[in-house]
């Protein structure tokens, strides 16, 4: 059931998953619970962006998918997974989302409550510009049915690349010096420049946000990945969702980047493809036990499953 | 339920035919609806006539006026849409029916009016209404009214404007016949009927920081009888009673119903679908009706605490919610209704269809408003929706519903047994037969 499942325990975790490679069969109950809550959180930030240009998106909804995340932030802060810092600065982020990204569309109360809540987490202020440009986002976000194609495609035109990822994912331990989640920015730093199929151009704003968005993070920009990209990629990446969120040094500092990023088809390539494989109806067929639909056990979906234990374990490895 | 007729004609609904409200009058003769077109439609039901007496009750279509036109905010570079939000009868003072229609930004009161007789014979002025060379007038005569054929005129009387910044969701006429009241997201207005250059906020939730927002107005309504009563619905699920007596500002509410959540229900969208769509006062002023996303309930005025009734709309439906968040369904407004004597209540549901449930028998219904199965005066089949593998003939599967299709928009009349349906670009009246089934 929706959010039945049990919350992650995060000891029988960290005791049980750490350092070995976790088989399919035995992840679903666990890993659901948190995937459909990063598939929920997905959707809402989705929804939070795309919104008709020059209509006023309905407050309401606004303010019900704004309680959603922040709701999933507290569930998160409570895991223990965010800083400490972060985690003070969550709930007013999650505010910031509302008032900050559709500037045209709220109302200037809106607006002006907006910088109160942006001064702590102090975001870079080329983000901040960034805010106003609706078309970026526009050719960013990718209708879901472009997104499930594009799925398909990479599932079945690439099927070698996931396992290399995985398999490069899953490797090195982290560091006990570093949190799980900047080992995991290191990895995809180094993975990224290696992606130069046409999807390279999709796939570059991902890492740079991820690069750029923890502030507590080693490395803010990472030289080489800036070295390996088209020309004047840091003015042009606007293009990201993600990275216009004003919110996203909070938001990237904890496990949802690393949905993203070590997603087998960002790592893949595919063009705006990193939401591809947690769209909602996948998830629920795939691994809900109450779907009414049984779903044969394809080859993607089981890659699928061996990419989350990996993420799992990559996360839990803090 | 018989009698039935679909009165949108395109096969291709377009946009602006969706109908987005519907509106007995407060003796049921006249019914409204508006569109996402900005349009306004009244239509009238047609006296009784001996020789078809199945005619009776027939509504046909009285007069059509574009009340709201598309603008653009320049300040905000916003569109505002025409799309009607609410349509509100005033009580009949006179002759003249007058109404108020609303879109996200602008109240509008209009006077419809019939003329079926004409002046003639003016001695200064000639059939034009042009002046008469006074040479050419011999003798005086006595102006006679002629009958003429009948013409329904529609004029704007007031236009209320610049009171919200946030989209209207409600309006509401109290019962002292004076006021109004206008809902939107944050706020809700007190205007005077004659008076547009101001109104009088009695309700305001806006934060000091819009950041500490977390719930906004869904829905609200003057009570019935006590013009100084009403109540308002949330975002969160509660409903808020106000008494005006209190104070100017209506920020403390004297009521506040709620019902605590049931911890094996939780789930991430417990907020979201336990978001209020639609309140209404029983006719008796005793109860209040809410819809929320899975379910109707009743509340007692005198009970706080939890409502009296809960009855579930499409309970089915419960374990397909992240898809119907993913594809925004889950946002539904969904409309309810009481009946005359407030002992039915009605609201709709998806794949056109809709729902009734009998507060006294407990027993429910699953109607379908659909061009195929309600030819005229043909009897609505009850339809079930199942979930489990058993399937009846007939019977529709909750996988194949169509979720495209929603009535969102129901109304009752105030005394008979008739309804009016709002499905897309197609309304539906139906009438209950005589000892129907149903009652």
């Amino acid at each position: 059931m929706l959010g039945k499942g049990e919350k992650r325990k995060f000891d029988e975790h960290e005791d049980g998953l750490e350092g070995k490679i976790l088989s399919p069969s035995d992840g679903p109950s666990k890993v659901s619970y948190t995937l459909q809550r990063q598939t929920i959180f997905n959707i809402s930030l989705m929804k939070l962006y795309n919104h008709r240009p020059l209509t006023e998106p309905s407050l309401q909804k606004t303010v019900l998918i704004n309680n959603m995340l922040r709701r999933i932030q507290e569930e998160l802060k409570q895991e223990g997974s965010l800083r400490p810092v972060f985690a003070s600065a969550a709930a007013a982020a999650a505010a910031a989302a509302t008032a900050s990204p559709p500037p045209d569309s709220l109302s200037d109360s809106y607006r002006e409550a907006a910088p109160p809540a942006l001064s702590a987490p102090a975001p870079p202020p080329a983000h901040a510009c960034d805010l106003g440009s609706t078309t970026p986002l526009d050719a960013c976000l990718t209708p879901a049915s472009l997104l499930e194609d594009d799925a398909d495609d990479t599932f079945c035109t690439s099927p070698a690349a996931p396992p290399a990822a995985a398999a490069r994912l899953s490797a090195p331990a982290p560091p006990p010096e570093k949190d799980s989640f900047s080992s995991a920015l290191d990895e995809i730093e180094e993975l990224c420049p290696t992606s130069t199929s046409p999807g390279a151009a999709a796939a570059a704003p991902d890492s740079s946000r991820g690069g750029s968005g923890a502030p507590g993070g080693p490395k803010p920009e990472d030289p080489k990945l800036m070295d390996s990209l088209p020309g004047n990629f840091e003015i042009t990446t606007s293009t990201g969702f993600l990275t216009d969120l004003t919110l996203d040094d909070i938001l990237f500092a904890d496990i949802d980047t690393s949905m993203y990023d070590f997603d087998p088809c960002t790592s893949a390539s595919g063009p705006a493809s990193k939401m591809a494989p947690v769209s909602a109806d996948d998830l629920l067929k795939t691994l809900a036990p109450y779907s009414s639909q049984p779903v044969a056990p394809s080859q993607p979906f089981k890659m699928d499953l061996t990419e989350l234990d990996h993420i799992m374990e990559v996360l839990v490895g803090s | 339920m018989a009698i039935s007729r679909g009165l949108a004609r395109r096969t291709v609904p377009e946009a602006a035919d969706i109908i987005s409200t519907v509106e007995f009058n407060h003796t049921g003769e006249l019914l409204a609806t508006g569109d996402k077109g900005g349009r306004v439609v009244i239509f009238q039901r047609e006296p009784e006539s001996k020789n078809a007496p199945h005619s009776q009750g027939e509504y046909d279509v009285y007069s059509t006026f574009q009340s709201h036109e598309p603008e653009f905010d320049y300040l905000k570079s916003l569109e505002i849409e025409e799309k009607i939000n609410k349509i509100k009868w005033l009580p009949q003072q006179n002759a003249a029916h007058s109404l108020l229609s609303t879109n996200d930004k602008t109240i509008k009161l209009w006077k419809i009016t019939e003329r079926d007789k004409r002046p003639e014979g003016y001695n200064l002025k000639d059939e034009e209404g042009k002046l008469k060379d006074l040479s050419t007038v011999t003798s005086l005569q006595v102006p006679v009214l002629k009958p003429m054929d009948l013409m329904v005129e529609v004029s704007p009387r007031r236009v209320f404007a610049n009171g919200h910044t946030y989209h209207i969701n409600s309006i509401s006429v109290n019962s002292d016949c004076e006021t109004y009241m206008s809902a939107d997201d944050l706020r809700i207005n007190l205007w005077h009927l004659a008076i547009t250059d101001r109104s009088f906020n009695i309700v305001d939730i806006k934060p000091a920081n819009m950041e500490d927002l977390t719930e906004v107005i869904t829905a609200s309504e003057f009570h019935p009888h006590h013009c100084n009563l009403f109540v308002y619905s949330s975002s969160k699920g509660s409903l808020r009673l106000c008494d005006m007596r209190a104070a100017a500002l209506c920020d403390k509410h004297s009521k506040l119903f709620e019902e605590p959540e049931d911890p094996s229900n939780r789930s991430f969208f417990s907020e979201i679908i336990s978001s209020v769509s639609d309140v209404k006062f029983s006719h008796s002023g005793r109860y209040m009706l809410t819809r929320d996303y899975l379910t109707v309930k009743v509340w007692d005025l005198n009970m706080e605490a939890r409502p009296i009734e809960t009855y579930q709309v499409h309970d089915y439906l419960r374990s397909k919610l992240c898809s119907l968040y993913e594809n925004d369904c889950i946002f539904d407004k969904f409309e309810c209704a009481w009946n005359g004597s407030d002992s039915v209540i009605m609201t709709g549901a998806y794949n056109n269809f809709f729902r009734m449930f009998d507060r006294n028998t407990k027993r429910d219904v699953t109607l379908e408003a659909s061009r195929e199965s309600s030819k005229p005066r043909a009897v609505l089949k009850p339809r079930r929706v199942c979930v489990g593998g058993k399937r009846r003939r007939d019977d529709i599967s909750v996988d194949s519903l169509d979720f495209t299709k929603k009535i969102l928009h129901t109304a009752w009349h105030p005394a008979e047994n008739i309804i009016a349906i709002a499905a897309t670009n197609n309304l539906y009246i139906f009438q209950d037969k005589v000892n129907s089934e149903m009652h």
